[in-house]
């Protein structure tokens, strides 16, 4: 327990992970206001349902680097000596970090869907747009639970990397350059990346190219877990030189 | 049984051989200096110490034992490796804060290290607000934290005031004093030289010397300076006994080597010449120190 509480001591005493939790708050209060609330009526109606919930990938993107911070800050700027000192065994320091990185995902998730959900629902309902309310459970839950993977991932690839500028530029890759894997080495294989498998995660439009929902959540929870696997032994056996 | 023991240690990065076959030992309740030019070894030695790198060869222990089979590493080893280990959006305490619950500590041990080190009143400014002094002071609360029976402290005087070193020199001196073992490493003797009871000199990753300040001094061959009316008389005296020596142009000077003081002065006395100064020629301990280490030629 006193390691889990270092750890979310360090995620919460920087300024950086209130600035990018602050940032999604943000973008997401303008997405979900201007495109509910400035759209013509006629053409809301006409849209799929989807494409008015969600917001931007951008906000996972946001959480993942808050998680590859959480992990690759104790490289960039040398805390990891104390850490493995006062911790020798470090395995349970990365652990610890990966539980904090959950507990944040999961407090941002809950901060998208009632940004997000609370906005773009009122609005849509107050200028008589009608939702399909179990599908509109179904996004946000979906969303939710691909920003609470997407900081986990960021916390086990930052400690697998541990270079912060790689693993953030590794993780934007991945993330954000969806559909390239999968036409360079065809969607049945590529589908099972970490990119498409968000994008199915997030329920867009149907694709029969992706996973379905439930499928994109395990295979990215799955890829989480092989990354958290390769961080704690990485961080086990390296040098802190 | 050494609170430290360093055990024909080796540590091989690629065709680098950063420390070579290395041995030494710490005691209880001394101030050991370990000294060597940059890029001697002498952080690496500590990072094996503390169990942040794996030896090649050799051996590493705290108090008999490889640091990571320590029961209580926290109360038992205090260690700062760098000043500058620390994030910069942290207040001095916060950092303090995530290390003492890492390490089962109360938070008022945090605010009972930043009072020793008299950083109270900065502790709620963001640590990229500190000075170099203020950084060494918070490297050192971070490792009195756990009350340590050892502290191994890399370069801590580096970026002091002459202020901030008779501070350090004063608490590592009163630490010693109830008991505990202070490893502390320098490139620059004069930082550590009245700090210090014992030493431990290394370069190009082997051991050099160890023993007692006084031992470093002892094994001075810095030459003798001699001024005399007659000096080229007494020079030709001295290189008949073997003794050589370096003339000053015209002046009255000459520096002798290999000769003692109490030599020269009693082959003056024996042929009467007038001798107007007989002296170490002037030199610090630093130059004894570089002598030792080879002036930095051995550093990597």
């Amino acid at each position: 327990m006193r390691i889990l509480r270092s750890e979310w001591l360090k995620a919460i005493s920087v300024p950086t992970a209130w600035i990018l939790l602050g940032t999604m708050v943000l973008i997401e209060a303008l997405a979900a206001g201007l495109v509910t609330g400035l759209v013509d009526v006629k053409e809301l109606r006409g849209r799929d349902p989807a494409s008015l919930l969600i917001g931007t990938p951008l906000s996972t993107v946001l959480i993942f680097t808050l998680g590859a911070l959480l992990a690759t800050n104790e490289y960039r700027h040398g805390t990891a000596n104390q850490t493995f000192v006062i911790t020798p065994r470090r395995e349970r320091v990365i652990v610890a970090k990966l539980a904090v990185g959950l507990v944040i995902g999961v407090v941002s998730a809950l901060l998208y869907i009632t940004v997000n959900a609370g906005l773009a629902l009122s609005i849509l309902s107050n200028r008589g747009v009608p939702v399909d309310g179990d599908l509109a459970v179904n996004i946000y839950s979906g969303v939710g639970v691909g920003i609470v993977l997407g900081c986990v991932f960021g916390v086990a690839l930052g400690a697998l990397l541990r270079n912060q500028v790689l693993a953030i530029v590794v993780g934007l890759v991945l993330f954000l350059l969806r559909g390239v894997v999968a036409l360079f080495i065809g969607t049945t294989v590529g589908k099972f990346f970490p990119g498409e498998a968000l994008l199915a995660l997030q329920g867009t439009p149907t694709n029969e190219n992706l996973l379905s929902q439930t499928d994109a959540g395990l295979v990215l929870a799955a890829t989480c877990l092989a990354l958290a696997i390769a961080g704690v032994a990485a961080t086990r056996y390296r040098e802190i030189t | 049984m050494p609170e430290i023991a360093v055990e024909r240690l080796s540590k091989r990065y690629g065709e680098t051989l950063a420390v070579d076959d290395l041995s030494f030992t710490v005691e209880a309740g001394r101030v050991t200096g370990f000294l060597g030019p940059n890029g001697s070894g002498k952080s690496t030695t500590l990072r094996a110490l503390l169990g942040l790198i794996r030896p090649t060869s050799g051996h590493a222990l705290v108090l008999g034992r490889p640091f990571h089979e320590l029961a209580n590493p926290v109360q038992t080893v205090g260690a700062s490796l760098d000043a500058s280990d620390v994030h910069p959006g942290r207040t001095g305490r916060s950092h303090l804060r995530t290390l003492s619950a890492a390490a089962g500590l109360p938070n008022s041990r945090v605010d009972e290290v930043l009072d020793m080190t008299e950083l109270t009143p900065a502790r709620d400014r963001r640590v990229k607000g500190y000075s170099m002094g203020m950084r060494q002071r918070l490297a050192l609360a971070a490792a009195l934290l756990g009350d340590p029976k050892i502290l191994m402290l890399d370069e801590p005087a580096n970026g002091l005031d002459p202020q901030g070193m008779r501070w350090l020199r004063d608490i590592l001196v009163a630490l010693a004093g109830e008991g505990r073992a202070v490893l502390i490493s320098s490139h620059v003797l004069s930082e550590v030289e009245q700090t210090v009871d014992s030493v431990v000199v290394i370069g190009a990753g082997r051991l050099v010397m160890q023993g007692s300040l006084q031992d470093l001094i002892a094994g001075d061959q810095r030459p003798a300076l001699v001024r005399s009316p007659r000096r080229d008389e007494l020079r030709e005296l001295l290189e008949q006994t073997g003794a050589s020596a370096t003339v000053d142009g015209r002046s009255d000077r000459m520096l002798v080597h290999h000769a003692s003081l109490e030599d020269i002065g009693l082959l003056a006395a024996k042929h009467g010449i007038p001798v107007f100064e007989l002296t170490r020629a002037v030199s610090t301990l630093e130059d004894r120190f570089l002598e030792l280490t080879g002036e930095g030629g051995n550093v990597r």
